[in-house]
């Protein structure tokens, strides 16, 4: 018997932790940093790695110009392929705003709420461009983020994030993005 | 009881890791599905001379869409549904562009026998399946056995040169 409850405990000594393990702020904060990091970096899977199994995302894009927003539902899976897609760009800044940060009152979920901008070349949606600074603006793109982090399978990971994105189109000269 | 108590804890063991397989992957058709030949949508359900995977494959599956196979019915394996998901970026801002075919099978063919798609995309399944097949025929895709004999033929096969 006793080493059966030996091995009783020492399951139960690695499982609790991870079920009983609370959030704070300074862990989500760097959490958050860390996420922004691997944005700019714009390597997917690093990305992808941060997204909860179930991950979700709505992004609403009021595009320039247009009259009405585009709605767009992600599950983890399309998220992460679109995040592969960013991999192609050369030029791309990503400033991070403002961050609030509100916990749960069981400590196991955050809410953050981010104001980002977003600066990238404006490829136009019709035309194939025949090299990476084939195009004329850039897009500047102002979101507004809700994101829910929390614990998944002993990891912090983005659990769901709705999106409010307003873009504005701006003359390719009239900003210097560096080269990465 | 104390006998049991070994047993008992492999029992636990055993089932947790049967339960995280079973729910930690995606769920896919068996190969044995996914060979059968695919049939056309016409009133006697002509056989396409393609195998489901060929015309899967001869597709691209689909470029660069996400792929998720589900059965609706988690205790038939002999019904599918692929949904294929792409994001389409226009001057409007991005959107979602899907596509869900399902697949079901009956005797040695599977049939398409529904489309969901978004609004820009065709749903019905005659015009689907002539879709499918534009790119086996075009790749002159392996046929299926059946086919491959002198005088084998199927829906719109053999292909017009």
């Amino acid at each position: 018997m006793p080493r059966y409850l030996a091995a009783v405990v020492l399951l139960a000594s690695l499982l609790l932790p991870a079920c009983s393990r609370e959030l704070d702020r300074v862990e989500v904060a760097q959490f958050i940093d860390r996420a922004d990091e691997a944005a700019r970096k714009r390597y997917a899977p690093d990305i992808c790695a941060l997204r909860g199994k179930k991950f979700e995302s709505r992004l609403v894009f009021h595009a320039h110009d247009a009259d009405e927003p585009s709605e767009l539902d992600m599950t983890r899976k399309l998220f992460c392929r679109e995040a592969g897609s960013f991999s192609q760009l050369r030029q791309y800044q990503l400033e991070r705003k403002s961050m609030s940060i509100q916990l749960a009152r069981d400590r196991k979920t955050a809410t953050v709420t981010a104001e980002y901008v977003e600066t990238m070349p404006y490829y136009e949606p019709d035309r194939r461009p025949a090299t990476l600074d084939d195009f004329m603006e850039f897009q500047v793109v102002e979101i507004l983020d809700e994101s829910v982090v929390g614990i998944e399978d002993g990891d912090l990971v983005f659990l769901s994030t709705r999106s409010e994105a307003h873009q504005t189109l701006v003359p390719k000269t009239s900003l210097d993005i560096p080269y990465d | 009881m104390k006998a049991l108590a070994g047993p008992a804890m492999l029992l636990v063991i055993v089932g947790g890791f049967t339960i995280y397989k079973a729910t930690s992957k995606d769920a896919v058709p068996s190969r044995d599905f996914t060979e059968l030949e695919l049939a056309a949508d016409d009133e006697d359900h002509t056989g396409t001379c393609y195998s489901l995977s060929t015309v899967l494959i001869a597709n691209g599956v689909f470029g660069d869409a996400t792929r998720t196979w589900s059965a609706p019915d988690p205790d038939n394996e002999d019904k599918w549904d692929l949904e294929l998901e792409t994001v389409r970026h226009g001057p409007g801002g991005p959107a979602r562009l899907y596509q869900v075919f399902t697949f079901e099978k009956f005797g040695e063919q599977v049939r398409l026998v529904e489309v969901d798609a978004s609004e820009e995309l065709p749903t019905d399944v005659t015009e689907n399946i002539d879709r499918l097949l534009e790119a086996p025929h075009y790749r002159k895709s392996t046929p299926v056995d059946r086919c491959r004999e002198d005088g084998g033929t199927g829906y719109h096969y053999p292909p017009k040169k």
